[in-house]
């Protein structure tokens, strides 16, 4: 089993991705290799880039997508390892689940395992997870779930239901506005330089009309805007739907639940989504009274119909 | 604790601008220091130290930052009194009101000035970002060499300006495009907007015409009315104009350029003191301060319907009422700012509503009807035009003359505020 | 608005050019400043019929006047004070001569000629036709003095406002009144405390106050010790506040015109002072129009603002209790009230009317606890408004009077200042003219 004490260089194992690509032959099944990475110091200039790119006050807490990308080139070197039945480029990051059991500081030393789990098949090819753990003294503080797809045949039948119109997004909305470079800024904070994100000509040679945002930027950024909200320990769980096209202009739902809160982001104008999920805070057995405001809280939110006059 | 009235002797402002009109190079000092020397003329305050001066603006230059204090050392009053800035978005002259009636209750002064003013033509721009980032990297840089390294980061398109936007950070959305989903989830109709703005305009323009304004307002730069009221107003002519916010919401959209206010600059103040210190000074009292309250609602997160950006107001009212032993029809005036024509509408709904009442507002119905009658008498911000933090002023002056011509009685103001704010207050005479 | 001919020909260059060429060559007035003496050099005291009254002599010295009986060769003297209310019968004015001839010789620059006189009462015809002589002396005279230098009259029917009389026409204050009569009548004059401020504790209301004449007066007022309220319209606020900020006093917004102005104003003195002392109509508006081209809207305004305003304001302040005893109303009204001016027929008949309105609510203020009323007929003012007539009609109005210039507002507030002064009590009815004798309507 690899057993790091420093990340691994993300440079030469995009090269070695690049390079090897064609070797992943497909396969019916995913190495058993678990990576580890030891005790590694958070740098507070580092810390603090990352969370102005992604919206979130300076602080020395951790943002859960920030232990993301540390554990990150784990993730890499996984997916590089000649065993790995898929080439790295052109797989697409579906989903992620990160639970958080507590907050986490920066003068806090953290360890790192990831291993890639659960082949199964997805209406559009085939998925796989990449579990990340995050533990301090041996505590397991962060867990994370990514959900990989490589798009092929299927043996799953592809749910039309899914298509059908979406409901209009619940509670008040955000109007958030993405700068075209987003991309180069998050890639440069979180080492992730997929050329997709960078520029619109690198995106252009894989397919894309436009560069496109990192999905854990957007993830980050939804997230980051329930600042002063969210407990401790939290799970946040998304998916990501259609790619946002920079620059882009999103409307961001972040509506109260009973347990958390449901996300839910759309292209402003277009509607398509591209980004659903929630946070699910666990039943805190020593939570605090709730002030009286939040008692006479509301019932969900009604929504008056919206007529459409011809 | 013992405390004492804090009474309303009375306010000055200047008229106000449409932005980029006559007050285009006039800076939030110019207009401010305007207005005090305005009110130092009507009240005969030359050289007087008064307990302090509290005002603010929403747009302000980082070399304002203590530009109350350099307008009071740049007007008539003595040099010896004592200033300081406030902030709260629209809320802002109102908000120095209570600040400044609140001493004066406690006896910690005798007399003081609660003021506000904004301008939206000479707004600060900022630096960009980027280039904020890298001059303040070479200056903290230790020696020539890491100073030259960190300037040498800067990139042509980090010279383009930062140019304030009018939008809520967390939403970022404009207060109109707010406004227009609060518009739409009230069920405010067009026509019932434009009424109200034609009102407005018509109710101003008779208050000028019968000088209620001649000892609240002093002329600046040439310009001796509010620059935005149209006498002629009128619902026909409202009914003209296009949606100017929320057009995604396609026939739906209601709110126009004439039934929303427009960017304006202007200033406003009140003069605020003891019983005893108007009496020394051989100053009549028109008014006295009772009572305030200020809410916020969570329009972040919150019901896209109850929790609109500037509904605060709806729930600050109640608050103030209770504790005032007070219902609407005990008042003889209400002046409800108009910052969006639908944003009065969809109050005066909200306390009608008794569902809405019982859940958000803990009441035991609605809170009960405003009588239009005694509404903005004397026109308000849709024909006055809205300085951000100058409308408290310009409120707070003008009812406490509308009571002390009335012979007495008991006056009302609600202002809502960006960041969700809204403040609410009596005045009684 | 400087006079730049005035300026020229007191320059060496110019006034060597000025006086070969025969032009005109106007001074440079005499004007006070705070802290000046009476007068810059002794003045010269006769009487006819005797010696002067050491009563008199007293008032001079007391104002701070050195006091010469005789006047050697080559003396100079900066003031000529000639007591003839002796004066009975057309011989007796031969005294006249040998006083003011000598005397006339030696005055300084600036100088003032005064004399006193007892007014014609009907009794007898030849001390009247002697009397009234007196203002045909004067008034020649005052045409004849050069440099500066005034004559005027003062009819002494009561001694009681002599002393303030003295004090305003020797100094400075009086610089642009020339060739004047005066009646001194009875009347309640008490001195004040301290003459350098003798309207301390006064409250006064100057109308049209923001600019002009009105802002002269205020701050004449003001510097005499008064508690100004300087009104003007809601539009001239912007000025109004500077003028008001300046001279430590309060503006008011109040259209004088408006219907309601007079409770108004009434309100705003119950609520803001312990009455008024002092008022000066001064809001005035021109329209000008040949009568065969006046809009009945030209006429009006100037009726209502200029005339009817004063009418209905005195009238609300005499019924009411915001005007204290011993107060002082001074309206302006103009030479074109008393001469005419081609274009004016309205703002003529509001300064003529104005006359008429002094002279003849002069006994109804005399009750209201020896309250007095006067009217300011100010000549050609260099002002905002003169400054915008052509050059050659304005040069022409400058050099019209016998001081050959233009006067300044200062002046028409000096005067007005004195007339609103507890010294001037035995003023009653009268129009003062402030117009270097402008050729104009004498």
């Amino acid at each position: 089993m690899p057993s790091l004490t420093a990340p691994p260089s993300l440079l030469p194992l995009y090269l070695k991705a690049a390079a090897t690509g064609p070797l992943h032959r497909g396969g019916d099944s995913l190495p058993d290799s678990v990576y580890t990475l030891s005790d590694q110091r958070i740098d507070p200039a580092h810390l603090a880039a990352f969370q102005q790119v992604c919206g979130y006050r300076t602080s020395d807490v951790l943002p859960p997508t920030y232990l993301h990308i540390l554990a990150f080139p784990l993730s890499v070197a996984l997916m590089t390892e000649r065993e790995f039945p898929f080439p790295m480029v052109g797989m697409v990051h579906v989903a992620n689940s990160i639970t958080l059991a507590r907050a986490v500081r920066s003068a806090e030393q953290v360890s790192f395992t990831v291993r890639a789990a659960d082949l199964r098949p997805h209406p559009a090819g085939r998925q796989f997870d990449l579990l990340a753990e995050a533990t301090v003294d041996g505590e397991v503080v962060w867990t994370s779930r990514s959900t990989y797809l490589r798009r092929g045949k299927s043996t799953e039948k592809k749910d039309d239901a899914k298509r059908a119109e979406l409901e209009p997004q619940q509670g008040a909305v955000s109007v958030l506005r993405v700068p075209g470079d987003i991309g180069r800024r998050y890639g440069g904070v979180s080492g992730d330089r997929n050329p997709i994100h960078l520029h619109n000509l690198t995106a252009k040679a894989f397919g894309f009309p436009s560069a496109i945002a990192h999905g854990m930027w957007l993830k980050a950024r939804t997230l980051a805007a329930l600042e002063g909200r969210l407990p401790d320990a939290y799970t946040a769980e998304v998916a990501f739907k259609l790619p946002v096209l920079l620059p882009a202009t999103l409307s961001v739902s972040a509506a109260q639940q009973d347990d958390g809160w449901s996300l839910d982001v759309r292209g402003a104008k277009s509607g398509k989504p591209h980004l659903a999920g929630s946070v699910t805070v666990p039943a805190a057995p020593t939570s605090t009274p709730k002030d009286k405001a939040a008692a006479t809280k509301k019932a969900p939110a009604k929504r008056a119909p919206r007529k459409k006059t011809a | 604790m013992n405390t004492r009235r804090a009474a309303i002797v009375g306010g000055n402002r200047i008229p106000f601008a449409r932005s980029n009109g006559p007050y285009a190079h006039a800076s939030n000092q110019d207009m401010l220091t305007a207005t005090l020397d305005g009110l130092v003329a009507r009240f005969g305050l030359q050289n007087e130290r008064l307990g302090e001066v509290a005002a603010g603006a929403v747009l302000k230059h980082s070399r304002d930052f203590n530009l109350t204090r350099e307008s009071v050392l740049g007007s008539r009053l003595s040099a010896e009194t004592p200033a300081y800035d406030v902030q709260q978005a629209c809320g802002t002259g109102l908000e120095t009101t209570i600040l400044v009636a609140n001493k004066i209750e406690l006896g910690q002064i005798e007399s003081g000035v609660a003021a506000g003013v904004d301008t939206t033509s000479d707004a600060p721009i900022a630096v960009n970002e980027d280039l904020r980032a890298v001059l303040l990297e070479a200056n903290r840089a230790k020696s020539v060499g890491a100073r030259l390294k960190a300037l040498a980061k800067i990139r042509p398109q980090q010279l383009v300006p930062s140019i304030p936007v009018n939008s809520e950070p967390r939403t970022g959305m404009s207060m109109g495009e707010h406004q227009a989903i609060t518009t739409i989830e009230w069920g405010i109709t067009r026509e019932a907007q434009d009424e109200l703005a034609a009102a407005s305009h018509q109710h101003l323009a008779a208050a000028y015409d019968r000088g209620f304004l001649d000892d609240l307002i002093t002329p600046y730069l040439g310009l001796s009315r509010d620059q935005n009221l149209r006498a002629d107003s009128s619902v026909e002519k409202l009914g003209k104009l296009s949606p100017a916010f929320g057009k995604a919401f396609g026939d739906e959209a209601t709110m126009t350029a004439g039934n929303s206010t427009p960017l304006t600059d202007g200033a406003a103040a009140v003069l605020l003191a003891s019983d005893e210190w108007a009496a020394q000074h051989k100053l009549p009292v028109l008014a006295y301060f009772v009572d305030a309250e200020t809410a916020a609602v969570d329009y972040v997160h919150g019901d896209r319907k109850e929790d609109g950006l500037l509904m605060a107001p709806v729930y600050a009212m109640p608050r103030l009422l209770q504790r005032n032993k007070l219902s609407f029809d005990d008042f003889d005036f209400i002046e409800i700012h108009e910052a969006f024509a639908g944003t009065v509408l969809a109050t005066l709904n909200a306390w009608e509503d008794d569902d809405f009442c019982r859940r958000r507002l803990g009441l035991d119905g609605a809170l009960g009807s405003v009588d239009r009658a005694k509404l903005n008498v004397n026109g308000s911000s849709l024909a006055a035009g809205h300085p951000f933090a100058a409308t408290g002023g310009r409120i707070v002056a003008s009812l406490a003359k509308m009571l002390h011509d009335n012979g007495g009685g008991r006056g009302l103001i609600s202002i809502c505020a960006a960041g969700g704010q809204g403040v609410v207050a009596i005045l009684e005479a | 608005m400087s006079d730049r001919y005035l300026n020229l020909v007191n320059s060496p260059l110019g006034s060597a050019v000025a006086s070969r060429v025969g032009l005109p060559q106007p001074a440079k007035l005499r004007r006070y400043a705070g802290g000046d003496p009476l007068l810059p050099g002794p003045a010269l005291l006769g009487a006819t019929g005797g010696k002067p009254a050491a009563a008199l002599r007293k008032l001079l010295t007391g104002a701070g006047a050195e006091v010469v009986d005789t006047l050697g060769e080559g003396e100079r003297v900066a003031a000529a004070v000639l007591d003839a209310r002796s004066v009975a019968a057309p011989a007796d004015l031969g005294a006249l001569r040998d006083f003011l001839a000598p005397a006339v010789k030696g005055l300084q620059a600036n100088g003032r000629v005064l004399v006193l006189g007892r007014l014609p009462d009907g009794k007898s015809v030849t001390a009247d036709a002697t009397r009234q002589a007196l203002d045909g002396i004067v008034r020649s005279l005052a045409k004849e003095l050069r440099r500066g230098a005034t004559a005027n009259l003062l009819w002494v029917e009561n001694e009681a406002s002599l002393g303030a009389a003295l004090r305003f026409f020797l100094s400075g204050k009086s610089a642009y009144v020339d060739g004047q009569p005066v009646v001194l009548g009875a009347g309640t004059a008490p001195d004040p405390t301290d003459w350098d401020q003798p309207l301390a504790g006064k409250t006064a209301l100057v109308t049209g106050a923001a600019r002009g004449i009105g802002a002269a007066i205020a701050g004449v007022l003001a510097r005499d010790g008064a508690k100004v309220i300087a009104a003007d319209l809601t539009q001239a606020g912007e000025t109004l506040a500077k003028v008001a900020n300046r001279l430590g006093g309060s503006a008011l917004h109040l259209d004088v015109a408006a219907a309601d102005a007079p409770p108004r104003l009434l309100d705003h003195l119950a609520a803001h002072t312990d009455g008024l002392d002092i008022l000066i109509h001064n809001a005035g508006i021109t329209r000008d129009k040949l009568m065969a081209n006046m809009k009945p809207e030209q006429w009006d305004s100037v009726l209502a603002v200029n005339l009817e305003s004063q009418l209905r304001i005195n009238d609300a302040l005499l019924g009411s209790d915001q005007l204290n005893p011993q107060a002082r109303v001074v309206c302006l009204s103009s030479t074109t009230g008393l001469s005419g001016n081609r274009g004016q027929t309205n703002y003529g008949a509001t300064k003529a009317g104005v006359i008429g309105l002094v002279r003849s609510s002069a006994a109804a203020f005399a009750k209201h606890g020896a309250s007095t009323i006067n009217a300011i007929a100010p000549g050609f003012i260099d002002t905002e408004m003169t400054a915008k007539m052509p050059l050659a009609t304005r040069e022409v109005a400058r050099r019209l009077s016998s001081l050959q210039q233009a006067g300044l507002p200062i002046d028409v507030a000096e005067a007005t200042a004195w007339l609103a002064s507890p010294g001037a009590g035995g003023v009653n009815g009268q129009v003062l003219r402030v117009c270097g004798q402008n050729l104009v309507g004498a």
